[in-house]
């Protein structure tokens, strides 16, 4: 029977509980018992019913061909494999994910990439002790008094100070 | 420095200034216009301002005094000068004079008592600005490279999502297979049901034949025995009987 089993991977739940996040480990336990609760299921299954012993009942059974009736259309029978509907919508929400995560992965780069810039600004300043109230005013703009928005002392909103 | 009130606004390229110090520095040869503009930043401004005698006295007039005079000369020239505005009557002698004397002489104690304490207070005051402004710049570094680091765990995570989509498919896949496994299951079961049910059926009817027949026979054979026989089988019992008797009357 070709292409009955589809292949089992073998999962390292506890590689993929490292990688989940907080907010989603209800999701993930619920999945882990429920793959558990399946493969208990398979497990208790054996993989190939017990041949049935025709000759014992040929032997016993004393109506005339019933025996032989029976084993004809038992072995005649063909079980149909359960078909699989889902893969196909399994594999369509992994591409979908792997596009929002490349996406993801984007955003997660730039936002990197500004935190680097600033880092870089605060790593290269000069120590404070050396700096003037101008290059003060310079590393850190918003700290510079608005002179022309307030032209009076103190230059801010007195709420501010 | 840092909240010096009057920043040098001349263009980069004039404040060449020595690097700065912590002592008393001499600026007489302080070099001016003598390079190029930088781009880098300055060097930072001197710490203290230049060293004084006496409070009043740059210590560059006594140096310049020096190879001339050696080391009294300052003192003498101030003497003299002192004595000369005295004696010519430039500067008078009247009551303020006296009032003059008296105050500095209250200030000059009143400094000299308690300048250092105030120096050191106004020092601390600058001291915790710049504590508050280190403090400030130290967490946003920390806080910075915290987001980096979150945002660098966020990617692994995210790189492991191919584990949902396998654990998935892989609960599909047991999930088939757990079903046809069922259907062979039932399929075995219900047809060994019907023949086991026959070989039972069989079984039960041969049984009942058989001791239906046990039965009518032995009520046949009930039946069959005849007073006449009675009569006879019981003699022979009583025969045995007094002939064992008398074998255990004897062994007795």
């Amino acid at each position: 029977m070709a292409g009955r089993r589809a292949a089992i991977k073998a999962i390292d739940w506890a590689a993929f509980a490292e990688r989940v996040p907080p907010s989603q480990r209800p999701m993930f336990n619920a999945l882990k018992t429920r793959s558990d609760a399946l493969s208990a299921r398979l497990a208790a299954l054996p993989e190939k019913p017990p041949a049935i012993d025709w000759a014992y009942y040929k032997s016993a059974v004393a109506k005339a061909g019933m025996v032989d009736e029976f084993q004809k259309k038992f072995s005649a029978l063909k079980i149909p494999e359960p078909v699989d509907t889902q893969t196909s919508k399994i594999n369509a929400q992994e591409q979908e994910a792997a596009k929002s995560a490349a996406e993801y992965v984007q955003a997660s780069k730039a936002r990197i990439a500004q935190y680097e810039q600033e880092l870089q600004k605060l790593k290269s300043m000069i120590p404070f002790e050396q700096m003037t109230l101008e290059d003060f005013h310079e590393a850190f703009p918003e700290t510079r008094l608005d002179k022309e928005k307030y032209p009076y002392w103190p230059h801010k909103p007195i709420a501010d100070l | 420095p840092l909240l010096c009130p009057f920043p040098p606004s001349a263009p980069a390229a004039l404040r060449s200034l020595p690097p700065a110090v912590t002592g008393g520095v001499l600026h007489a040869t302080r070099p001016l216009h003598t390079s190029k503009q930088h781009l880098a930043p300055l060097p930072p401004l001197p710490e203290k301002g230049g060293e004084v005698r006496h409070g009043l006295i740059p210590e560059e007039f006594f140096q310049f005094l020096y190879p001339k005079t050696g080391v009294t000369g300052p003192y003498m020239f101030g003497t003299g000068l002192i004595l000369y505005f005295l004696s010519k009557e430039i500067y008078v002698v009247n009551h303020e004079t006296v009032a003059a004397a008296c105050i500095l002489a209250v200030i000059i104690y009143g400094v000299k008592k308690f300048g250092p304490d105030v120096a050191a207070f106004a020092d601390k005051l600058n001291e915790e600005k710049l504590a508050k402004a280190e403090a400030v710049k130290n967490e946003s570094i920390q806080g910075l490279e915290a987001a980096i680091e979150q945002e660098k765990k966020e990617q692994w995570r995210v790189e492991g999502r191919s584990y949902l989509f396998d654990a998935k498919r892989n609960n599909i896949a047991m999930l088939l297979e757990a079903n046809y496994r069922e259907r062979l299951l039932t399929v075995y079961n219900e047809v060994k049901k019907r023949l086991d049910y026959q070989v039972a059926m069989q079984n039960l009817k041969r049984q009942k034949e058989q001791d239906h027949m046990i039965q009518w026979v032995e009520k046949s054979v009930v039946q069959s025995i005849t007073p006449q026989q009675q009569k006879d089988s019981i003699a022979k019992c009583i025969l045995d009987l007094k002939a064992l008797s008398k074998t255990a009357q004897a062994t007795a």
